[in-house]
């Protein structure tokens, strides 16, 4: 076999994987959105029949600790921790826990709160960075907040220095300049009373992009889509995420990820795998990973539950920076999930988890932006050696983009007959606009952002990066 | 075999598999789209719709609520009562005024409700073969005091949908107070905590002089009942059950039972000591 025989074979052989793989990949996210619009309907149905006002009044309803971790949020965090304290629920607390933040927020707590060390003594379930002290208010109006002041250890420790001190059975952990939903926890408890013979483990929400709406004392009140096409493609990823993807692996049993910005724990599981890993930027998805793995590993049988009602709304990055240090660390996280957790891949000992779950994260989540990466040098290698044969390259571009703006247009329909956020035809048209510049633009930048969290893991970088934000639009 | 082989090694496949997907992928965009566009068109023209009837369903309800005007003096708008958006909205706007009021005009609602055919709406849900339709005429009758039905409900409560026995039970529960809920005793399937306290809340919004014979709730083998009872007993403060209470801690196999039980005759007994001492005062 001389060089061109084996170039050929190498070329041909390359091309049907690649070719497999795409259509393995496009195949399985169909399965999965039509997996998740039944199961979104049969929600539905149900959901119209809920009273959830009856968990209002309920001594039975389970207690709630909200967990909030603060580093540097001065700007934000009084109007914040007030819409924390005015959410529907009545058996709940909120834990704010400030990981040695450099600005004013621990001092502007303080005033506001009208804060007072409290004598609570703290014994770690968890091992955390000291905490250096716990604050009260002495307005009974505030008598659900607790302020803890600790060391800076990032946060996945902050987290768990407030599973550590919450008083309460669940846990909710969330970002505290997420703006949640006023019914939010009403929804996430619902969950957790509603299993006999598997015990609910975590519950999930859905996230949804803020930018550009409106929120006043806290709320949002008006929803619009971005102007600027970064955010507003994201609206579309995040609507294709939630709506068509994290819904069927609730049905299949097979959640991975918790979102880090809302998302209940058990802390009774949470503490006995061992609370957040404070080694890993992805300690959201992780610590869903290792919950599962220690109630497999005791044969204890559990579930994790999704909410499809969009209960939590967030700032996406605007610009490239932001968003490739999002991106890179997200890959960063996955990486060390996988890696953390190998024993799992393909391990029948963990049923469903071990032979798709994680065997699907790594072939689809970890490994695909290389792959893409890959394909694009060897598509650049083949057109400046003269090897490429355009009709075949056009009609295979075309062939995945086509795909691309179906998939979005599915997210798009399946938005409009559920939840119906974007009430505006221009906000449509928008997204829209967004799903047909998506595979030029930010799929590019998608896959850019996660070949650096790939070079940064190699190199051994660490912390999340500084992630600046613009903050709400406010009436 | 050796053809199909063929046929794939020569990758003749490969092109009109593409250009087949991609017509495919187009195809299916558009419709996609197109759906948007008819949902919403359609939401628009029932909007328009229900700009047009709410008037009119004002007008009659406000008629007969107030001045007891029968069905029969609208014969006017007898063709609209044959629209099926018109007698949805009619059915909504009905449901929703009952639950603002009581005695006279509610029953003047529940006459017009009858003559209208609109009972026979309901009695039709519950045939249907979804579940969710089931649940809107359950709610319907039990709103609208249909006391015949109460039957065909305790049926429906033993269904193993979760949403149509919580539906079913409540609606047993408006429509005969506390014994809507005896059959539960020998009910099978298991109640988790939400179902409980739905059922709970029932309870609690009904008539809690009516509240009689929970005590039987604690007699039934399925745990889940118990549970629900003892929660009932503890929510409603009702201190004249202590002995049923003693009596299942006295019996009870399972621990879960006995330690919500003494729970429950605990907070009784504490009730009742402190009315005591304040009747003392």
């Amino acid at each position: 076999m001389n060089f061109n025989e084996f170039i050929t074979i190498f070329v041909d052989i390359y091309l049907i994987l690649i070719l497999l793989y795409a259509i393995f990949i496009m195949s399985s996210y169909l399965i999965l959105s039509c997996l998740s619009i039944i199961e979104l309907r049969g929600y539905l149905k149900k959901n119209s029949f809920v009273n959830y006002q009856i968990l209002l009044s309920s001594e039975y309803a389970p207690a709630l600790s909200l967990i909030a971790p603060a580093y540097n949020e001065g700007m934000t965090i009084e109007e914040n921790v007030k819409s924390l304290l005015s959410l529907s629920y009545n058996n709940y607390q909120v834990i704010v826990v400030n990981d040695g933040s450099k600005d004013n927020s621990m001092e502007l707590l303080i005033s506001t709160y009208d804060l007072v060390q409290a004598d609570i003594d703290y014994e770690p379930k968890i091992a955390t960075k000291n905490v250096k002290a716990i604050y009260q208010s002495r307005n009974a109006a505030f008598k659900k907040l607790l302020v803890v002041d600790k060391e800076n250890g990032g946060k996945a420790d902050a987290l768990n220095v407030g599973i550590n001190i919450a008083q309460n059975p669940y846990v909710v952990c969330i970002d505290v300049d997420c703006i949640l939903d006023r019914d939010s926890l009403l929804k996430l408890a619902k969950p957790f009373m509603e299993s006999n013979n598997k015990r609910v483990i975590a519950t999930g929400g859905v996230v949804r992009i803020a930018n550009q709406c409106v929120i006043k004392d806290g709320r949002l009140i008006e929803v619009n889509v971005p102007d600027k096409l970064l955010p507003r493609i994201q609206v579309l990823e995040y609507l294709r995420a939630f709506l068509l993807g994290r819904m069927a692996w609730e049905r299949l049993d097979g959640l991975l990820l918790i979102s880090g910005a809302f998302g209940a724990f058990d802390k009774e599981i949470a503490i006995l795998a061992g609370g957040y890993n404070t080694k890993t930027v992805g300690e959201d998805m992780e610590l869903v990973v290792r919950m599962r793995k220690y109630m497999h590993e005791h044969d204890l049988p559990y579930t994790v539950s999704f909410i499809p009602d969009p209960l939590c709304w967030t700032e996406a990055p605007e610009s490239f920076s932001i968003f490739k240090k999002q991106r890179s660390r997200w890959m960063r996280g996955t990486i060390e999930t996988l890696w953390t957790h190998r024993k799992m891949f393909f391990n029948p000992k963990f049923k469903l988890l071990g032979l798709v779950s994680v065997p699907y994260w790594t072939f689809f989540e970890f490994m695909a932006p290389f792959i893409e990466f890959v394909g694009l040098v060897i598509t650049i290698y083949f057109i400046t050696m003269g090897m490429v044969n355009w009709d075949s390259f056009a009609i295979l571009l075309l062939f995945v983009y086509f795909y691309s703006i179906m998939f979005s247009v599915l997210a798009l329909l399946t938005e409009e007959l559920t939840y119906h956020k974007y009430v505006k035809i221009k906000d449509y048209v928008k997204l829209l606009e967004g799903a047909f510049v998506e595979p030029f633009h930010f799929h590019l930048m998608s896959v850019y952002a996660a070949m650096v969290g790939y070079y940064e893991k190699i190199k051994g970088t660490h912390g999340w990066g500084e992630m600046t934000r613009k903050g709400f639009s406010k009436k | 075999m050796e053809e199909l082989w063929q046929y794939y090694y020569n990758k003749d496949w490969v092109k009109p598999f593409l250009l087949y997907s991609i017509y495919f992928f187009v195809f299916v965009s558009i419709a996609l789209f197109s759906s948007i566009i008819v949902i919403r068109r359609l939401k628009i023209r029932n909007q328009r719709l229900e700009d047009r009837f709410t008037p009119i369903i004002e007008h009659i309800l406000s008629q007969n609520l107030f001045e007891s005007a029968f069905f029969s003096e609208f014969s006017v708008y007898e063709k609209l009562f044959r629209n099926t958006v018109f007698r949805k909205l009619m059915m909504e706007s009905i449901i929703n005024l009952h639950q603002n009021y009581d005695g006279t005009y509610a029953e003047n609602l529940e006459n017009f409700y009858i003559d209208s055919g609109l009972i026979n709406d309901s009695y039709k849900k519950l045939n249907s073969e979804e579940w969710q339709i089931k649940c809107k005429g359950i709610k319907e009758l039990a709103e609208m005091n249909v006391v015949e039905a109460f039957e065909a409900l305790v049926k429906m409560s033993k269904s193993s949908n979760k949403t149509l026995t919580i539906v079913a039970i409540n609606a047993c529960i408006k429509l005969n107070g506390s014994n809507g809920i005896r059959h539960l005793s020998r009910h099978k399937h298991s109640f988790d905590l939400w179902t409980q306290l739905n059922i709970l809340d029932a309870l609690k919004q009904g008539n809690l002089a009516q509240i009689q014979g929970l005590e039987y709730l604690l007699t039934s083998q399925n745990n889940s009942v118990v549970s629900l009872g003892l929660k009932a007993i503890s929510s409603l403060n009702l201190s004249e059950k202590t002995q049923y209470v003693q009596k299942l801690i006295d019996e009870t196999t399972s621990d879960d039972i006995l330690i919500e039980a003494k729970d429950v005759l605990n907070r009784l007994l504490t009730q009742n000591n402190q009315h005591y001492k304040y009747e003392l005062q």
